[in-house]
This record gives C-alpha cells, sequence and structure tokens, in this order.
C-alpha cells in the first residue's frame, strides 16, 4: 500500500467515525444541535468555496498578474461549491428545527409576521436554488474557462474572464448578502443589521485567502509550483493582513452602532454575546480573528515567510469556523456548547473536505498553463 | 574645498550592468557608492548594501502613541474633567472611544511616514545636489543607469575611479565637480518668493473676513433648539381645552416640597430643623434670606430696614427676647403661612430652604446676642 493510500484511509476512517458520532448526537442530543453543527459546518465549507471563487475572480476583475501563477488552487478549492448542493438541500431540513419564524404554528411577534414576505419556506428554498444556480454557473465560466485555457492556449478565454468578473462580483456581493441574512440573520429574526452581508463577505475572502494558502503550501511542499517566490506569498499576507483589519473593522462597526443605539430589537442579539458565559467566545474571537493575525502580519518578514503564514492562516481558518459558532450557537441557549458531538461533526466535515482537496489537488496542471499572463506572473518581483 | 571632486559617475545601459558593476566595485572601497536610475531597480539595495529603512518602526512607534494619545485625552475628557452621561452610558465607555483612537492611530501613522521619509530619511527640502548640474543628469533622466563614486571627504583617487568604472563597463564617465559653496538664493528668486508668500498671506486673510462677514456664527447644532414643541403660553389643538399650558395631576407632590400639615403656628413646635447647621446649608440660608427676608426685616434681621419706613410696615424685630425663644418649627410655620402682613413663601421656597432660612435667622440672633465664649 502507498503512503497516499494510507492518508486517504486514514481520512475516511475518521469522516466515518465522525458520521457515527453525529447520528449518536441526533438520537441523544435531539435535533435542533444536529442542525446547528450541520449549518456551521455547511456555512463554513460555503464560505470557503465562495472566498476561493471570489479570490479568482479578483485577479480577473483587477487583472493581477502575480497571482496567476498560484490561481490554480483557489479554482480548485472553488469546486467544493458543486458537493456541497446536497448539503444545502439537506440542510433545508433545519428550518422548522432552528428557525423560528418555519415552525409549523408558531405564534410570530409582530416584528417578525411583518418579514413573512421574505421569510417563509418557499421562497427561502426557492433562493437557495437561486443562489446555487448563478454560484455553480460562475463556477463553470470562471475555472471552466480557465482549465480550457490549459490546452486551447486561447488568449480570447481571458478576455472573457476580464469581461464576466465584474458581472460575478456584483452578484456574488448579492448573493452572499443573501446567505448572510436568509441562513444566519433570521435564526433570530427580530434581530436584523444591514451590515451581516459584508461581515460574512469579509470572513469568506479571509477564509479562501487562508485556503488557498494552505493549498500553495500543500504544492509548495510537493515541489509542484516552481516559480512562486516569497513575493507572491508576500501578496497573499499582505491581502490577509488587509481583510483581517476589514473584517474587524465591519464587526466593530456593527456592534458599536447597535451598543450606542441600544434598540432592544437590536442590542439584545449582542447583551447575549456580550455578557453571560458567552462572553468568554467573544473575547476569544476578537483575539482570534483579530488581534493575533494583526500583529503577526504586520513585519514585513513575516507575510513572505511560508511557515508563519500558514500558522496564521490555520489560526484564521479557526476564527472564521469560531466566527460562525459564535453566529448560529448562541441561539440552542445561554451556555457554549463543546462536547463530542461537536467533535464528531468536526471530524467528519474535515475528513471529507481535505479527503477532497487531496483529490482535487491532484487533477489537471498545477498551474494555468495556458494563460498568456504566466509568465509575466512568475516573474514578478515586489 | 578640500576636495573639488564631489564624485566621479559611470553610465551604464542595463540594470544587470549596474548591478555587475556595483559588485565589481563595492570590495574596491574606492569611495561612498550611490545609483541613480530613472525607475526602480529590484536588488539594488542588497547590491549596494543599504540598510532597511527605520520608517516601518517609527510608523509602528507612533501609530501606538497616537493610539494610547487618544484613548488618554478622550478618557481624561469623559470621565476625569467632564463627566457627561450620554444616552445612559458609563463616563468611561471604551467603545465610544475606538473610531477617534483609530484615526489618531491614522493620523499619527502618516504623519510620521510623509514627514519622516521626506525631512528625516530623505532630508528634504535640498535645494541643490552636485549631479544636477553634469551632463550624465540629462541621461540618468531619460534612459541610463549611473553608478557614482562618492568622495567622503578625504580626497577620491579620481584616476582609480575612472579606470574602476571604465573596467566595470561604463559606457560613459564622467567628473562631477564639488559646486563652490553652499547653494546660495538670488535677491530676485527671494523677493519673487516673499511677494507670493505676502500675496498668499493676505488672501487667505481677505478670505476668512469676507467668509466671516458673509457667513456670521452659524449654529453648529441646532436640534434641540428646533425640536417641535409647545409654547407655555400658546395654543393646542391636541387638548379638548385647546391650551398647550396644563395643570399638573391632582394630588401631585413636587419633590422636596411635601404638603405643610399644621394651620396653627404653635402646633408646628414639634417639628424639628432636619439640616444639619454645615457651611453649605448657612450659604443656602444666607442666599434666602438676601432674597427673600432681607427686603422687610433688614440685613441684621432687626426689622429695621428700607421699605419698612417708606411703606409704613412694621417687620418684626427678629432679636426680641419673644422671637429668640421661639421654637425652631414656629419660625418655620410663619415662613410657610406668614404672619399678619407677611405673605407665605410656601410657593417661593422648598422645604430645604426653609429649613436654611432658619438656620440663617438663628445665626443672625446669635450674632447680635453673642456670648464671651462666642469670641
Amino acid at each position: 500500500m502507498n503512503p497516499s493510500e494510507t492518508v486517504e484511509r486514514r481520512l475516511l476512517a475518521v469522516a466515518m467515525l465522525g458520521l457515527i458520532g453525529m447520528v449518536c448526537s441526533f438520537t441523544v442530543h435531539g435535533p435542533a444541535r444536529f442542525w446547528a453543527n450541520f449549518l456551521l459546518w455547511f456555512l463554513f465549507l460555503l464560505t470557503v468555496a465562495l472566498g476561493s471563487l471570489f479570490v479568482v475572480s479578483l485577479e480577473h476583475l483587477v487583472g493581477a498578474r502575480w497571482s496567476v501563477p498560484i490561481r490554480r488552487i483557489p479554482e480548485r478549492i472553488s469546486g467544493l461549491v458543486v458537493p456541497l448542493v446536497p448539503a444545502a438541500l439537506l440542510a433545508l431540513f433545519s428550518l422548522p428545527v432552528l428557525y423560528p419564524w418555519a415552525r409549523p404554528g408558531a405564534v410570530l411577534a409582530p416584528i417578525v409576521a411583518a418579514k413573512s414576505a421574505w421569510l417563509n419556506v418557499p421562497f427561502f428554498a426557492f433562493r437557495v436554488v437561486v443562489c446555487f444556480a448563478l454560484w455553480l454557473v460562475s463556477y463553470r465560466v470562471l475555472v471552466g474557462s480557465s482549465l480550457e485555457q490549459d490546452s486551447s492556449r486561447d488568449p480570447a478565454l481571458t478576455l472573457r474572464l476580464r469581461r464576466f468578473a465584474p458581472v460575478f462580483a456584483i452578484f456574488f456581493g448579492l448573493t452572499v448578502t443573501v446567505v448572510a441574512f436568509d441562513w444566519i440573520s433570521s435564526l433570530e429574526p427580530e434581530w436584523y443589521s444591514d451590515i451581516l452581508g459584508v461581515y460574512l463577505f469579509a470572513g469568506a475572502f479571509l477564509a479562501g485567502l487562508a485556503a488557498t494558502v494552505l493549498g500553495v503550501a500543500y504544492l509548495i511542499g510537493q515541489g509542484r509550483l516552481p516559480g512562486v517566490r516569497p513575493d507572491h506569498l508576500y501578496n497573499l499576507g499582505a491581502f490577509l493582513f488587509a481583510f483581517t483589519v476589514f473584517w474587524s473593522y465591519i464587526a466593530f462597526a456593527q456592534y458599536l452602532i447597535m451598543w450606542y443605539g441600544n434598540l432592544p430589537e437590536e442590542v439584545y442579539w449582542y447583551k447575549h454575546r456580550v455578557h453571560g458565559p458567552w462572553q468568554t467566545v467573544t473575547l476569544i474571537l476578537a483575539i482570534a480573528h483579530f488581534l493575533v493575525p494583526f500583529l503577526a502580519l504586520i513585519p514585513r518578514g513575516s507575510k513572505g515567510d511560508l511557515k508563519t503564514l500558514c500558522r496564521v492562516v490555520g489560526l484564521v481558518l479557526g476564527a472564521h469556523l469560531l466566527d460562525l459558532y459564535w453566529l448560529i450557537f448562541p441561539v440552542l441557549g445561554a451556555v457554549p456548547l463543546l462536547s463530542w458531538p461537536e467533535l464528531s461533526f468536526a471530524m467528519f466535515f474535515l475528513g471529507y473536505a481535505l479527503l477532497w482537496a487531496r483529490r482535487a489537488m491532484a487533477r489537471g496542471e498545477d498551474m494555468p498553463v495556458g494563460d498568456p499572463f504566466l509568465a509575466e506572473g512568475l516573474a514578478f518581483h515586489l | 574645498m578640500s576636495d573639488p571632486v564631489h564624485a566621479v559617475v559611470g553610465l551604464f545601459e542595463t540594470p544587470r550592468a549596474l548591478l555587475e558593476a556595483i559588485a565589481r566595485l563595492r570590495p574596491r572601497g574606492l569611495g561612498r557608492l550611490e545609483a541613480y536610475t530613472p525607475y526602480p531597480v529590484h536588488g539594488i539595495d542588497q547590491a549596494l548594501g543599504l540598510r532597511r529603512s527605520p520608517l516601518p518602526g517609527m510608523v509602528l512607534v507612533m501609530g501606538i502613541v497616537g493610539t494610547v494619545t487618544a484613548f488618554a485625552f478622550q478618557y481624561w475628557i469623559s470621565a476625569v474633567d467632564y463627566p457627561l452621561i450620554t444616552g445612559g452610558k458609563p463616563a468611561t465607555s471604551w467603545q465610544a472611544f475606538v473610531p477617534i483612537m483609530f484615526e489618531v492611530m491614522v493620523l499619527f501613522a502618516t504623519f510620521t511616514a510623509g514627514l519622516g521619509m521626506l525631512l528625516l530619511l530623505n532630508r528634504l527640502p535640498e535645494l541643490d545636489h552636485p549631479l544636477l548640474g553634469s551632463s550624465s543628469m540629462s541621461a540618468i533622466t531619460r534612459d541610463r543607469l549611473a553608478l557614482a563614486v562618492e568622495s567622503e571627504g578625504d580626497g577620491l583617487d579620481v584616476a582609480a575611479a575612472q579606470r574602476a568604472l571604465t573596467e566595470a563597463g561604463a559606457v560613459a564617465v564622467e567628473v562631477v565637480a564639488r559646486p563652490p559653496g553652499p547653494y546660495t538664493v538670488s535677491i530676485a528668486a527671494a523677493a519673487v518668493a516673499a511677494l507670493v508668500a505676502g500675496v498668499a498671506v493676505v488672501a487667505a486673510g481677505l478670505g476668512t473676513w469676507v467668509a466671516v462677514k458673509a457667513f456670521p456664527a452659524l449654529p453648529p447644532m441646532v436640534h434641540m433648539l428646533e425640536q417641535p414643541r409647545l409654547s407655555a403660553q400658546g395654543g393646542s389643538g391636541f387638548f379638548e381645552d385647546g391650551r398647550a399650558a396644563r395643570l399638573p395631576v391632582p394630588g401631585t407632590v413636587a419633590r422636596g416640597r411635601l404638603p405643610h400639615p399644621f394651620t396653627r403656628q404653635e402646633e408646628a413646635s414639634v417639628l424639628g430643623n432636619p439640616l444639619a447647621r454645615t457651611g453649605p446649608v448657612l450659604a443656602l440660608g444666607r442666599r434666602v434670606y438676601g432674597e427673600r427676608c432681607l427686603v422687610c426685616h433688614g440685613s441684621l434681621g432687626d426689622g429695621k430696614a428700607l421699605l419698612s419706613a417708606a411703606y409704613g410696615a412694621k417687620p418684626a424685630n427678629l432679636h426680641t427676647a419673644a422671637a429668640r425663644a421661639l421654637p425652631d418649627g414656629q419660625i418655620y410655620h410663619v415662613i410657610v403661612a406668614g404672619k399678619n402682613s407677611m405673605p407665605p413663601y410656601v410657593r417661593e421656597l422648598s422645604q430645604d430652604e426653609r429649613w436654611a432660612a432658619v438656620h440663617y435667622v438663628r445665626a443672625l440672633q446669635r450674632a447680635q446676642n453673642a456670648e464671651a465664649r462666642d469670641f
């Protein structure tokens, strides 16, 4: 048996063990905790995939050259959106469990009842389908064209991608906002925050960048990205730094405005999270999602150093998961839940995602060899 | 003026040729090497052995200083100097400080970056440079890259430098002389600069004067002043009787004005003065006495005041044995209910003000009948 197969077997075993734990959790703790965990991991993988897709589109949007040699990595990771389609359909079963407005026969507060034109199950499902359809089409265009170029070497495809990128940017912004409002905000339907879409976008972009850095490190470790130098890594590190600050800016802006306004229908959401048992989670989130990456990425040397970057992006991905946990899990109760059910879900979804990523990383060319700007990208100097 | 030669300059055609020349000349130690290029050349910092710029460190330190300064200022204003509760938030609400801290951090950091780069590290303004008058300069500003072997003050071996640069592949070599003496500004140029500065100052002053005349004292924030409200004597379509002014709900008791339960002066003897005889209380009593009582009872309390003669009234002398023997409660009752031609002061004075006045009357009485131990 070769070592690659051993790794795959182990990942599969971890995932299967996690799956058993998930089933046990459903029977022991009931559906609410099960679906909250499911939603957490569904949104985590979705934001990683969408963030990677945005990293890809950003290159075409601004006409960047430096990122051409590493573009194949976010392209591959964004393919995760395809296996997430069944997960999304499955997640629809969480509606009557987790979402108060979708509970059959629930008596709704007037402020929630007034939102029923948007918050109803058929329209929700419709939006999920439309969003996924748009993402799948974008994936086909953005990544499919790039793969097609590997063999055809047709520069016209690059122009096509550049024309498509602005269109994608527009409905990417809209669909991410829909995800934030539908899957997260409507868990507590009295609460609303216009900026939550931007907040989720910032987190998703960071997660996509972090996954990209990990993918780059994986391929560099195997010697499959010749010509990718610290200069390229530096740009990824600078992006991470910028969007760490951006995420913190948005997160704090949302908090500051609600804290200042002190309106009951808004501020209860933060009261639940900032005081009492959830306070610890909030503090850890602030430290792990802002303070540590911010300080770690300030020195010039750390942005171009693969080892430092890997540590930082590991933390960033963990913080992004914690961020989603912090958004979703307070609906389950006053005390943060963290025990074997959460571990089981982590084992299953991480095991599955890593297994999937290993296979995705093995397919096709490691660089967009047909891209006319590849040579220029490889020659990039800071 | 010990060394009239500033530098020997060699011109190169490609960045690679320049970098190779630097590598060849650096170990020779002929003089200080300086490169002049029309565009940034990758790797030239390392080739010349330049130290990393201290600017990032300066910016970091000043950014931290800015953050701390902003926090300290806001803390001092909001929590120490003028604690004002806004929106029910505690005086030290760090959340409200954060935007200012962020902005001041950016301000300090950007000013440090900009001015530190220009003034400290680039040593600007530099009015002249020996190379500016050289014929190499026109080539450098076009497409040539120059390597200068500059004099370090202790004499430059011009011939050796010329030879070294030529051997390193320079397409042209020039000896640049040091300009005689420091750079001087001609009187005409100074006059023009002074004129421009003077015109700018006068124009700014005039502009400010016109702006102030044209837009007098705009009130900065008038939201509280201009809110929709009813005026006390105005009408209102909202209430049945059409008036804006409302009577209090029957049975309303104002703060500090509990109803006085006695009708006869003697009954009030049971009341004791609830206020301690402290400095602030006596100061209050003195103010109340001065505003309400003094006009009739006189500044000494002897009933001899200006008004009593003019109107033929006979206000009480507070120093009679009977007046001094009155219990505090009865004096209080007279203030509340009035006596003879003295009107009641129940509306004008709060409980505390009345009791403070009683204390002050006692002080006046003591002052007129002082005992030996009072001195």
